[in-house]
Protein backbone atom coordinates (compact mmCIF):
# COMPACT_ATOMS: atom_id res chain seq x y z
CA UNK A 1 0.00 0.00 0.00
CA UNK A 2 1.53 3.31 -1.08
CA UNK A 3 1.04 6.41 1.03
CA UNK A 4 2.17 10.02 0.75
CA UNK A 5 2.70 12.65 3.43
CA UNK A 6 0.52 15.77 3.40
CA UNK A 7 -0.19 18.57 5.89
CA UNK A 8 -3.68 18.90 7.36
CA UNK A 9 -5.39 22.21 6.61
CA UNK A 10 -9.00 21.22 7.30
CA UNK A 11 -9.76 18.02 9.24
CA UNK A 12 -11.44 14.88 7.93
CA UNK A 13 -11.03 11.33 6.63
CA UNK A 14 -12.45 10.48 3.23
CA UNK A 15 -12.13 7.75 0.61
CA UNK A 16 -12.80 8.60 -3.04
CA UNK A 17 -11.45 8.59 -6.58
CA UNK A 18 -8.53 10.88 -7.36
CA UNK A 19 -8.85 13.68 -9.90
CA UNK A 20 -5.33 14.92 -10.56
CA UNK A 21 -5.18 18.26 -12.33
CA UNK A 22 -1.76 19.71 -13.17
CA UNK A 23 -0.97 23.41 -12.82
CA UNK A 24 -2.67 26.18 -10.93
CA UNK A 25 -6.41 25.88 -10.45
CA UNK A 26 -9.01 28.57 -9.91
CA UNK A 27 -12.36 27.60 -8.38
CA UNK A 28 -13.66 30.87 -9.80
CA UNK A 29 -13.76 30.46 -13.57
CA UNK A 30 -12.36 26.95 -14.06
CA UNK A 31 -15.51 25.04 -13.03
CA UNK A 32 -19.07 24.94 -14.35
CA UNK A 33 -21.36 25.97 -11.50
CA UNK A 34 -24.20 23.60 -12.46
CA UNK A 35 -22.49 20.27 -13.08
CA UNK A 36 -19.08 20.86 -11.40
CA UNK A 37 -17.25 19.99 -14.64
CA UNK A 38 -13.84 21.45 -15.29
CA UNK A 39 -14.36 23.92 -18.13
CA UNK A 40 -10.99 25.66 -18.44
CA UNK A 41 -9.50 25.00 -21.88
CA UNK A 42 -5.97 24.41 -20.61
CA UNK A 43 -6.97 21.45 -18.39
CA UNK A 44 -6.44 17.85 -19.59
CA UNK A 45 -9.49 17.01 -17.45
CA UNK A 46 -11.82 19.37 -19.29
CA UNK A 47 -15.35 17.93 -19.15
CA UNK A 48 -14.67 15.85 -16.01
CA UNK A 49 -16.71 16.64 -12.90
CA UNK A 50 -14.92 17.27 -9.60
CA UNK A 51 -18.05 16.25 -7.63
CA UNK A 52 -17.26 13.58 -5.03
CA UNK A 53 -13.59 13.33 -6.08
CA UNK A 54 -10.40 14.00 -4.18
CA UNK A 55 -9.27 16.98 -6.24
CA UNK A 56 -5.46 17.06 -6.35
CA UNK A 57 -3.93 20.29 -7.70
CA UNK A 58 -0.57 21.99 -7.57
CA UNK A 59 -1.86 25.36 -6.44
CA UNK A 60 -5.14 27.23 -6.10
CA UNK A 61 -5.30 30.80 -7.34
CA UNK A 62 -6.21 33.23 -4.62
CA UNK A 63 -9.45 34.87 -5.74
CA UNK A 64 -11.86 35.29 -2.86
CA UNK A 65 -14.65 34.36 -5.29
CA UNK A 66 -13.35 30.78 -5.12
CA UNK A 67 -14.87 30.46 -1.65
CA UNK A 68 -18.32 31.33 -3.03
CA UNK A 69 -17.88 28.72 -5.76
CA UNK A 70 -17.14 26.02 -3.19
CA UNK A 71 -20.18 27.24 -1.24
CA UNK A 72 -22.38 26.92 -4.35
CA UNK A 73 -21.05 23.42 -5.20
CA UNK A 74 -21.71 22.27 -1.66
CA UNK A 75 -25.28 23.56 -1.79
CA UNK A 76 -26.05 21.68 -5.01
CA UNK A 77 -24.36 18.52 -3.74
CA UNK A 78 -21.48 18.70 -6.24
CA UNK A 79 -18.55 19.64 -4.03
CA UNK A 80 -15.31 17.66 -4.23
CA UNK A 81 -14.86 15.03 -1.49
CA UNK A 82 -11.56 16.66 -0.54
CA UNK A 83 -8.87 19.03 -1.82
CA UNK A 84 -5.12 18.32 -1.86
CA UNK A 85 -2.53 20.87 -3.00
CA UNK A 86 1.23 20.87 -3.51
CA UNK A 87 1.62 24.50 -2.46
CA UNK A 88 0.52 26.11 0.82
CA UNK A 89 -3.18 26.51 1.62
CA UNK A 90 -5.21 29.32 0.09
CA UNK A 91 -6.67 31.56 2.79
CA UNK A 92 -10.16 32.18 1.42
CA UNK A 93 -10.59 28.62 0.18
CA UNK A 94 -9.61 27.37 3.63
CA UNK A 95 -12.39 29.41 5.23
CA UNK A 96 -14.94 27.88 2.84
CA UNK A 97 -13.55 24.36 3.34
CA UNK A 98 -13.85 24.71 7.14
CA UNK A 99 -17.39 26.05 6.90
CA UNK A 100 -18.56 23.32 4.53
CA UNK A 101 -16.48 20.51 6.06
CA UNK A 102 -14.42 19.71 2.97
CA UNK A 103 -11.17 17.98 4.08
CA UNK A 104 -8.23 19.96 2.74
CA UNK A 105 -4.51 19.08 2.75
CA UNK A 106 -1.45 20.97 1.51
CA UNK A 107 2.27 20.31 0.98
CA UNK A 108 1.99 17.16 -1.12
CA UNK A 109 5.49 16.56 -2.55
CA UNK A 110 5.63 17.51 -6.25
CA UNK A 111 7.18 14.14 -7.19
CA UNK A 112 4.39 12.35 -5.32
CA UNK A 113 1.91 14.59 -7.18
CA UNK A 114 3.40 13.45 -10.52
CA UNK A 115 3.18 9.79 -9.46
CA UNK A 116 -0.59 9.97 -8.81
CA UNK A 117 -2.99 8.54 -11.39
CA UNK A 118 -6.42 9.82 -12.25
CA UNK A 119 -9.32 7.58 -11.30
CA UNK A 120 -7.47 5.52 -8.66
CA UNK A 121 -9.18 5.23 -5.30
CA UNK A 122 -7.40 6.77 -2.33
CA UNK A 123 -8.01 7.56 1.31
CA UNK A 124 -7.14 11.00 2.62
CA UNK A 125 -6.58 10.54 6.35
CA UNK A 126 -5.92 13.88 8.01
CA UNK A 127 -5.68 12.43 11.48
CA UNK A 128 -2.48 10.80 10.25
CA UNK A 129 -1.62 13.38 7.55
CA UNK A 130 -1.52 10.72 4.84
CA UNK A 131 -2.87 10.22 1.35
CA UNK A 132 -3.12 6.43 1.03
CA UNK A 133 -3.58 4.69 -2.35
CA UNK A 134 -5.94 1.70 -2.42
CA UNK A 135 -5.16 -1.45 -4.52
CA UNK B 1 -16.57 28.87 25.14
CA UNK B 2 -16.15 25.64 23.18
CA UNK B 3 -18.20 23.71 25.77
CA UNK B 4 -21.27 25.88 25.24
CA UNK B 5 -21.05 27.90 28.45
CA UNK B 6 -21.50 31.12 26.45
CA UNK B 7 -24.21 29.71 24.20
CA UNK B 8 -24.36 27.21 21.37
CA UNK B 9 -23.73 29.86 18.71
CA UNK B 10 -20.45 30.89 20.37
CA UNK B 11 -19.40 27.23 20.70
CA UNK B 12 -19.98 26.56 16.99
CA UNK B 13 -18.28 29.81 16.02
CA UNK B 14 -15.15 29.26 18.08
CA UNK B 15 -14.79 25.72 16.72
CA UNK B 16 -14.53 27.20 13.20
CA UNK B 17 -12.08 29.87 14.34
CA UNK B 18 -9.91 27.26 16.10
CA UNK B 19 -9.85 25.24 12.86
CA UNK B 20 -8.79 28.36 10.98
CA UNK B 21 -5.95 28.91 13.45
CA UNK B 22 -4.86 25.28 13.17
CA UNK B 23 -4.83 25.47 9.36
CA UNK B 24 -2.25 28.26 9.51
CA UNK B 25 -0.33 27.13 12.62
CA UNK B 26 -1.49 30.05 14.81
CA UNK B 27 -0.21 29.77 18.40
CA UNK B 28 -3.36 31.13 20.06
CA UNK B 29 -6.61 33.03 19.64
CA UNK B 30 -6.89 36.72 20.53
CA UNK B 31 -9.84 38.97 21.38
CA UNK B 32 -10.94 41.20 18.53
CA UNK B 33 -12.69 44.53 19.05
CA UNK B 34 -14.42 45.10 15.72
CA UNK B 35 -15.71 43.14 12.76
CA UNK B 36 -16.80 44.18 9.24
CA UNK B 37 -19.07 41.48 7.92
CA UNK B 38 -19.72 40.40 4.29
CA UNK B 39 -23.40 41.25 3.78
CA UNK B 40 -25.13 38.54 1.80
CA UNK B 41 -25.85 39.74 -1.71
CA UNK B 42 -28.89 38.91 -3.84
CA UNK B 43 -26.78 38.63 -7.01
CA UNK B 44 -25.13 35.45 -5.64
CA UNK B 45 -27.42 32.41 -5.69
CA UNK B 46 -28.28 31.15 -2.22
CA UNK B 47 -26.23 33.84 -0.49
CA UNK B 48 -29.16 35.74 1.08
CA UNK B 49 -30.85 32.48 2.13
CA UNK B 50 -27.59 31.43 3.78
CA UNK B 51 -27.49 34.64 5.83
CA UNK B 52 -31.14 34.34 6.81
CA UNK B 53 -30.68 30.67 7.82
CA UNK B 54 -27.74 31.67 9.96
CA UNK B 55 -29.75 34.42 11.68
CA UNK B 56 -32.61 31.94 12.22
CA UNK B 57 -30.30 29.77 14.34
CA UNK B 58 -30.48 32.59 16.89
CA UNK B 59 -26.80 33.50 16.51
CA UNK B 60 -25.84 36.87 18.00
CA UNK B 61 -22.72 38.91 17.46
CA UNK B 62 -20.66 39.72 20.56
CA UNK B 63 -18.53 42.64 19.36
CA UNK B 64 -19.22 45.81 17.37
CA UNK B 65 -19.98 44.60 13.82
CA UNK B 66 -20.82 46.48 10.63
CA UNK B 67 -21.86 45.11 7.25
CA UNK B 68 -20.41 45.48 3.77
CA UNK B 69 -22.15 46.47 0.52
CA UNK B 70 -25.35 45.04 -0.97
CA UNK B 71 -26.51 44.53 -4.56
CA UNK B 72 -29.35 47.05 -4.22
CA UNK B 73 -29.89 50.48 -2.64
CA UNK B 74 -32.26 49.03 -0.06
CA UNK B 75 -33.13 52.41 1.45
CA UNK B 76 -34.22 53.89 -1.91
CA UNK B 77 -34.85 50.74 -3.97
CA UNK B 78 -36.27 52.58 -6.98
CA UNK B 79 -33.15 54.65 -7.53
CA UNK B 80 -31.03 51.95 -9.22
CA UNK B 81 -33.59 50.37 -11.58
CA UNK B 82 -32.86 46.95 -10.06
CA UNK B 83 -35.35 44.13 -10.84
CA UNK B 84 -38.06 43.90 -8.15
CA UNK B 85 -37.20 40.25 -7.38
CA UNK B 86 -33.63 41.26 -6.57
CA UNK B 87 -34.86 44.09 -4.33
CA UNK B 88 -37.30 41.84 -2.46
CA UNK B 89 -34.63 39.21 -1.89
CA UNK B 90 -32.02 41.74 -0.82
CA UNK B 91 -34.36 43.35 1.73
CA UNK B 92 -34.54 40.06 3.63
CA UNK B 93 -30.96 40.44 4.89
CA UNK B 94 -31.82 43.65 6.71
CA UNK B 95 -34.04 41.81 9.21
CA UNK B 96 -31.51 38.99 9.46
CA UNK B 97 -28.74 41.45 10.33
CA UNK B 98 -30.90 43.30 12.85
CA UNK B 99 -31.80 40.06 14.64
CA UNK B 100 -28.11 39.15 14.90
CA UNK B 101 -27.12 42.63 16.08
CA UNK B 102 -25.14 43.60 12.97
CA UNK B 103 -25.23 47.33 12.27
CA UNK B 104 -26.68 48.06 8.85
CA UNK B 105 -23.94 50.23 7.38
CA UNK B 106 -23.77 48.50 3.96
CA UNK B 107 -20.56 50.17 2.92
CA UNK B 108 -17.00 49.49 1.79
CA UNK B 109 -15.72 52.39 3.95
CA UNK B 110 -16.87 51.85 7.57
CA UNK B 111 -13.87 53.89 8.77
CA UNK B 112 -15.63 57.02 7.53
CA UNK B 113 -18.60 56.25 9.78
CA UNK B 114 -16.58 56.34 12.96
CA UNK B 115 -15.62 52.69 13.36
CA UNK B 116 -12.03 53.41 14.26
CA UNK B 117 -10.55 51.18 16.97
CA UNK B 118 -7.28 52.32 18.56
CA UNK B 119 -3.90 51.83 16.86
CA UNK B 120 -2.68 48.24 17.15
CA UNK B 121 -6.16 46.73 17.79
CA UNK B 122 -6.99 43.29 16.47
CA UNK B 123 -10.03 43.10 14.17
CA UNK B 124 -11.55 40.81 11.52
CA UNK B 125 -12.65 42.58 8.36
CA UNK B 126 -13.78 41.86 4.83
CA UNK B 127 -13.63 44.26 1.83
CA UNK B 128 -10.13 44.72 0.46
CA UNK B 129 -10.27 48.53 0.27
CA UNK B 130 -11.34 48.81 3.91
CA UNK B 131 -8.82 46.18 5.04
CA UNK B 132 -5.85 47.97 3.48
CA UNK B 133 -6.97 51.35 4.93
CA UNK B 134 -7.35 49.96 8.47
CA UNK B 135 -4.03 48.12 8.32
CA UNK B 136 -1.99 50.86 6.67
CA UNK B 137 -3.47 54.26 7.52
CA UNK B 138 -4.97 53.46 10.95
CA UNK B 139 -2.54 50.74 12.08
CA UNK B 140 -5.54 48.56 13.04
CA UNK B 141 -4.60 44.92 12.42
CA UNK B 142 -6.64 42.59 10.20
CA UNK B 143 -6.24 39.84 7.62
CA UNK B 144 -8.34 39.52 4.47
CA UNK B 145 -11.46 37.94 5.91
CA UNK B 146 -13.74 35.53 4.09
CA UNK B 147 -16.73 33.33 4.85
CA UNK B 148 -15.71 32.74 8.48
CA UNK B 149 -15.76 36.44 9.36
CA UNK B 150 -19.29 36.16 10.77
CA UNK B 151 -18.10 33.51 13.22
CA UNK B 152 -15.37 35.87 14.44
CA UNK B 153 -18.15 38.37 15.14
CA UNK B 154 -20.13 35.74 17.06
CA UNK B 155 -17.28 34.53 19.28
CA UNK B 156 -15.20 37.72 19.35
CA UNK B 157 -11.98 35.80 18.63
CA UNK B 158 -9.48 35.41 15.80
CA UNK B 159 -6.26 33.35 15.43
CA UNK B 160 -3.06 35.30 16.08
CA UNK B 161 -1.61 35.00 12.58
CA UNK B 162 -0.90 36.83 9.34
CA UNK B 163 -1.02 40.63 9.55
CA UNK B 164 -1.82 40.50 13.26
CA UNK B 165 1.84 39.60 13.84
CA UNK B 166 4.61 42.26 13.89
CA UNK B 167 6.88 40.18 11.70
CA UNK B 168 4.40 40.06 8.80
CA UNK B 169 3.92 43.84 8.93
CA UNK B 170 7.43 44.75 7.90
CA UNK B 171 7.96 46.26 4.46
CA UNK B 172 9.29 44.01 1.70
CA UNK B 173 9.50 46.15 -1.47
CA UNK B 174 10.72 49.76 -1.69
CA UNK B 175 9.16 52.15 -4.22
CA UNK B 176 10.96 55.49 -4.63
CA UNK B 177 8.43 57.83 -6.23
CA UNK B 178 9.96 60.51 -8.42
CA UNK B 179 6.84 62.53 -9.27
CA UNK B 180 6.15 66.21 -8.58
CA UNK B 181 3.57 66.85 -5.83
CA UNK B 182 1.39 68.99 -8.11
CA UNK B 183 0.71 65.96 -10.34
CA UNK B 184 -0.57 63.99 -7.35
CA UNK B 185 -3.43 66.29 -6.30
CA UNK B 186 -6.32 64.09 -7.52
CA UNK B 187 -7.76 60.72 -6.44
CA UNK B 188 -7.27 59.19 -9.89
CA UNK B 189 -3.54 59.98 -9.83
CA UNK B 190 -3.22 58.13 -6.51
CA UNK B 191 -5.32 55.33 -8.04
CA UNK B 192 -2.91 55.10 -10.97
CA UNK B 193 0.04 55.00 -8.56
CA UNK B 194 -1.68 52.19 -6.65
CA UNK B 195 -2.39 50.32 -9.88
CA UNK B 196 1.26 50.46 -10.94
CA UNK B 197 2.74 49.52 -7.54
CA UNK B 198 0.14 46.81 -6.85
CA UNK B 199 1.04 44.97 -10.05
CA UNK B 200 4.68 44.76 -8.94
CA UNK B 201 4.09 44.19 -5.23
CA UNK B 202 1.56 41.35 -5.63
CA UNK B 203 0.80 40.09 -2.12
CA UNK B 204 3.90 41.66 -0.51
CA UNK B 205 4.16 44.80 1.68
CA UNK B 206 5.19 47.84 -0.41
CA UNK B 207 6.91 50.83 1.19
CA UNK B 208 6.42 54.11 -0.66
CA UNK B 209 9.00 56.86 -0.29
CA UNK B 210 9.48 60.29 -1.86
CA UNK B 211 5.86 61.39 -1.91
CA UNK B 212 3.38 62.29 0.83
CA UNK B 213 -0.27 63.05 1.30
CA UNK B 214 -2.42 63.46 4.39
CA UNK B 215 -5.62 63.59 2.32
CA UNK B 216 -7.78 60.68 3.53
CA UNK B 217 -9.58 60.35 0.19
CA UNK B 218 -6.29 60.05 -1.73
CA UNK B 219 -5.07 57.39 0.71
CA UNK B 220 -8.38 55.57 0.31
CA UNK B 221 -8.12 55.54 -3.52
CA UNK B 222 -4.48 54.53 -3.38
CA UNK B 223 -5.09 51.59 -1.05
CA UNK B 224 -8.21 50.39 -2.86
CA UNK B 225 -6.30 50.16 -6.13
CA UNK B 226 -3.20 48.53 -4.58
CA UNK B 227 -5.56 45.84 -3.31
CA UNK B 228 -7.10 45.27 -6.74
CA UNK B 229 -4.18 45.34 -9.19
CA UNK B 230 -2.26 43.26 -6.65
CA UNK B 231 -3.53 41.64 -3.48
CA UNK B 232 -1.77 44.09 -1.19
CA UNK B 233 -3.15 44.05 2.38
CA UNK B 234 -0.77 46.55 4.00
CA UNK B 235 1.38 49.42 2.69
CA UNK B 236 3.65 51.91 4.39
CA UNK B 237 3.92 55.53 3.21
CA UNK B 238 7.04 57.06 4.74
CA UNK B 239 6.30 60.04 6.96
CA UNK B 240 2.54 59.48 6.77
CA UNK B 241 1.33 56.05 7.88
CA UNK B 242 1.82 55.25 11.58
CA UNK B 243 4.18 52.29 11.29
CA UNK B 244 6.49 54.13 8.89
CA UNK B 245 8.00 57.27 10.46
CA UNK B 246 11.27 56.24 8.75
CA UNK B 247 12.48 53.69 6.18
CA UNK B 248 14.31 51.88 8.95
CA UNK B 249 11.10 51.46 10.94
CA UNK B 250 8.98 50.52 7.91
CA UNK B 251 11.36 47.67 7.08
CA UNK B 252 11.91 46.84 10.79
CA UNK B 253 15.64 47.13 10.17
CA UNK B 254 15.65 44.63 7.28
CA UNK B 255 16.73 45.32 3.70
CA UNK B 256 14.11 45.59 0.92
CA UNK B 257 13.78 42.47 -1.23
CA UNK B 258 13.38 44.73 -4.26
CA UNK B 259 13.73 48.45 -4.97
CA UNK B 260 11.86 50.24 -7.77
CA UNK B 261 11.73 53.82 -9.03
CA UNK B 262 8.32 55.16 -10.09
CA UNK B 263 8.09 57.97 -12.67
CA UNK B 264 5.08 59.91 -14.01
CA UNK B 265 5.41 57.94 -17.27
CA UNK B 266 4.58 54.75 -15.31
CA UNK B 267 1.29 56.34 -14.25
CA UNK B 268 0.59 57.59 -17.78
CA UNK B 269 0.97 53.99 -18.95
CA UNK B 270 -1.80 52.94 -16.55
CA UNK B 271 -4.20 55.42 -18.20
CA UNK B 272 -3.04 54.51 -21.71
CA UNK B 273 -3.14 50.73 -21.23
CA UNK B 274 -6.29 50.45 -19.11
CA UNK B 275 -8.52 53.04 -20.79
CA UNK B 276 -10.59 51.52 -23.56
CA UNK B 277 -12.19 54.86 -24.53
CA UNK B 278 -10.72 57.79 -26.41
CA UNK B 279 -11.19 61.54 -25.94
CA UNK B 280 -14.61 62.49 -27.36
CA UNK B 281 -16.06 58.94 -27.41
CA UNK B 282 -19.74 58.84 -26.35
CA UNK B 283 -20.32 57.73 -22.73
CA UNK B 284 -23.55 56.55 -21.10
CA UNK B 285 -22.43 56.11 -17.48
CA UNK B 286 -20.31 58.11 -15.04
CA UNK B 287 -19.33 56.80 -11.58
CA UNK B 288 -17.91 58.67 -8.62
CA UNK B 289 -17.64 57.05 -5.20
CA UNK B 290 -15.45 53.97 -5.54
CA UNK B 291 -14.71 53.45 -2.69
CA UNK B 292 -17.85 55.06 -1.24
CA UNK B 293 -17.72 58.85 -1.21
CA UNK B 294 -17.18 60.87 1.96
CA UNK B 295 -19.27 63.88 2.99
CA UNK B 296 -16.71 66.49 1.81
CA UNK B 297 -16.55 64.72 -1.57
CA UNK B 298 -20.35 64.93 -1.88
CA UNK B 299 -20.14 68.59 -0.91
CA UNK B 300 -17.63 69.25 -3.70
CA UNK B 301 -19.72 67.26 -6.19
CA UNK B 302 -22.78 69.35 -5.32
CA UNK B 303 -20.80 72.58 -5.81
CA UNK B 304 -19.61 71.45 -9.24
CA UNK B 305 -23.06 70.28 -10.38
CA UNK B 306 -24.97 73.32 -9.12
CA UNK B 307 -27.07 74.72 -11.96
CA UNK B 308 -25.73 72.14 -14.44
CA UNK B 309 -27.61 69.39 -16.35
CA UNK B 310 -26.36 65.89 -17.14
CA UNK B 311 -26.49 64.98 -20.84
CA UNK B 312 -29.49 63.04 -22.17
CA UNK B 313 -28.89 59.28 -22.02
CA UNK B 314 -26.15 59.49 -19.37
CA UNK B 315 -26.61 57.80 -15.98
CA UNK B 316 -24.43 59.43 -13.31
CA UNK B 317 -24.10 57.57 -9.99
CA UNK B 318 -22.34 59.06 -7.00
CA UNK B 319 -22.03 56.14 -4.58
CA UNK B 320 -21.84 56.46 -0.81
CA UNK B 321 -23.31 54.87 2.30
CA UNK B 322 -26.74 55.64 3.72
CA UNK B 323 -25.52 57.63 6.74
CA UNK B 324 -23.38 59.91 4.62
CA UNK B 325 -26.30 60.35 2.22
CA UNK B 326 -28.52 61.32 5.17
CA UNK B 327 -25.99 63.95 6.24
CA UNK B 328 -25.74 65.16 2.66
CA UNK B 329 -29.53 65.44 2.57
CA UNK B 330 -29.49 67.67 5.69
CA UNK B 331 -26.91 69.89 4.05
CA UNK B 332 -28.80 70.14 0.77
CA UNK B 333 -26.08 68.42 -1.28
CA UNK B 334 -28.31 65.55 -2.44
CA UNK B 335 -31.00 67.93 -3.73
CA UNK B 336 -28.45 69.96 -5.71
CA UNK B 337 -26.95 66.80 -7.20
CA UNK B 338 -30.36 65.35 -8.09
CA UNK B 339 -31.41 68.61 -9.78
CA UNK B 340 -28.60 68.04 -12.27
CA UNK B 341 -29.98 64.58 -13.13
CA UNK B 342 -27.27 62.68 -11.22
CA UNK B 343 -28.11 60.23 -8.42
CA UNK B 344 -26.66 59.75 -4.95
CA UNK B 345 -26.78 55.97 -4.56
CA UNK B 346 -26.25 54.23 -1.20
CA UNK B 347 -25.59 50.64 -0.05
CA UNK B 348 -24.19 49.47 -3.42
CA UNK B 349 -22.13 50.41 -6.51
CA UNK B 350 -22.23 49.55 -10.25
CA UNK B 351 -20.09 46.38 -10.07
CA UNK B 352 -21.97 44.99 -7.05
CA UNK B 353 -25.37 45.68 -8.63
CA UNK B 354 -27.83 44.11 -11.07
CA UNK B 355 -25.74 45.57 -13.91
CA UNK B 356 -23.35 42.61 -13.76
CA UNK B 357 -23.54 40.65 -17.01
CA UNK B 358 -24.59 37.39 -15.32
CA UNK B 359 -27.43 39.11 -13.42
CA UNK B 360 -28.60 41.02 -16.52
CA UNK B 361 -28.85 37.73 -18.43
CA UNK B 362 -30.81 36.13 -15.61
CA UNK B 363 -33.37 38.96 -15.55
CA UNK B 364 -33.53 39.56 -19.29
CA UNK B 365 -31.96 43.03 -19.05
CA UNK B 366 -29.82 44.52 -21.79
CA UNK B 367 -26.25 43.09 -21.88
CA UNK B 368 -24.01 44.93 -21.40
CA UNK B 369 -26.14 47.26 -19.31
CA UNK B 370 -23.55 50.00 -19.74
CA UNK B 371 -21.71 50.71 -23.01
CA UNK B 372 -19.05 53.18 -21.90
CA UNK B 373 -18.23 54.26 -18.34
CA UNK B 374 -16.10 57.12 -17.06
CA UNK B 375 -14.76 56.95 -13.48
CA UNK B 376 -11.99 58.32 -11.27
CA UNK B 377 -11.19 55.03 -9.52
CA UNK B 378 -8.57 52.44 -10.44
CA UNK B 379 -10.59 49.80 -8.61
CA UNK B 380 -13.71 50.48 -10.69
CA UNK B 381 -11.53 50.60 -13.82
CA UNK B 382 -10.19 47.12 -13.05
CA UNK B 383 -13.58 45.45 -12.52
CA UNK B 384 -16.17 46.97 -14.88
CA UNK B 385 -14.65 45.58 -18.07
CA UNK B 386 -15.04 41.95 -16.95
CA UNK B 387 -18.06 42.16 -14.67
CA UNK B 388 -20.25 44.59 -16.61
CA UNK B 389 -18.64 44.13 -20.03
CA UNK B 390 -18.38 47.81 -20.92
CA UNK B 391 -15.63 50.10 -22.14
CA UNK B 392 -14.13 52.31 -19.44
CA UNK B 393 -11.90 55.31 -18.88
CA UNK B 394 -10.07 56.57 -15.79
CA UNK B 395 -9.91 60.31 -15.49
CA UNK B 396 -10.03 62.99 -12.79
CA UNK B 397 -13.01 64.31 -10.84
CA UNK B 398 -13.41 67.49 -12.92
CA UNK B 399 -13.25 65.50 -16.15
CA UNK B 400 -15.85 63.02 -14.82
CA UNK B 401 -18.25 65.92 -14.23
CA UNK B 402 -17.46 67.41 -17.65
CA UNK B 403 -18.00 64.00 -19.31
CA UNK B 404 -21.39 63.62 -17.62
CA UNK B 405 -22.47 67.06 -18.82
CA UNK B 406 -21.24 66.64 -22.40
CA UNK B 407 -22.03 62.92 -22.80
CA UNK B 408 -18.54 62.43 -24.23
CA UNK B 409 -15.25 61.42 -22.64
CA UNK B 410 -13.29 64.45 -21.48
CA UNK B 411 -9.81 63.20 -20.65
CA UNK B 412 -7.83 64.88 -17.87
CA UNK B 413 -5.47 67.60 -18.94
CA UNK B 414 -2.05 66.43 -17.79
CA UNK B 415 -2.02 63.04 -19.52
CA UNK B 416 -0.16 63.01 -22.83
CA UNK B 417 -2.35 61.61 -25.61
Amino acid sequence: MTSFHVKKVVRGIVEAQLLVNPGSFSFLGDIDLENAEIIVRTSPNRGTSIAGKILVIEDSKGSSGGALVLQTLKKIGKAPAAIVTVKAADFNLTEAAILYAVPYASHLNINDFRALENGKTACLDLERNLLILRD
Amino acid sequence: MLNGKYGEDAAIAIDYIIQLGEAFDAKKLVDIVYCHYPAEMSIYKGNVEDGCDFAATGAKIRISTTSSTLAVDVEKPGITEAPQALIDLQQKVVDAHRSMGILETYTCTPQHLGFIPPFGSYTALVESSAIIYYNSVLGVRTNRGGLLTRYSAVCGKYPLMGYLLDDNRKGTHLFNVNIADEKMQTSDAWSALGFHIGKIAGSEVPVINGIKTFNQEFLLSFGATLATSGSVTLFHLIGVTPEAPSLQQAFQGAKPKETHVVEWTDLEKVYQEQNTLKQGDPVDFVTLGCPHYTLPQLQLTAEKLKGKKIAEGVRFWICTNRMTRKQAEYSGFVKTIEQSGAKVVADTCPVESHMRQSTCREFGLEVPNIKAMVCNSGKMLRYVGDLIGCKVALTDFDACIASAISGKLVQKLNISK
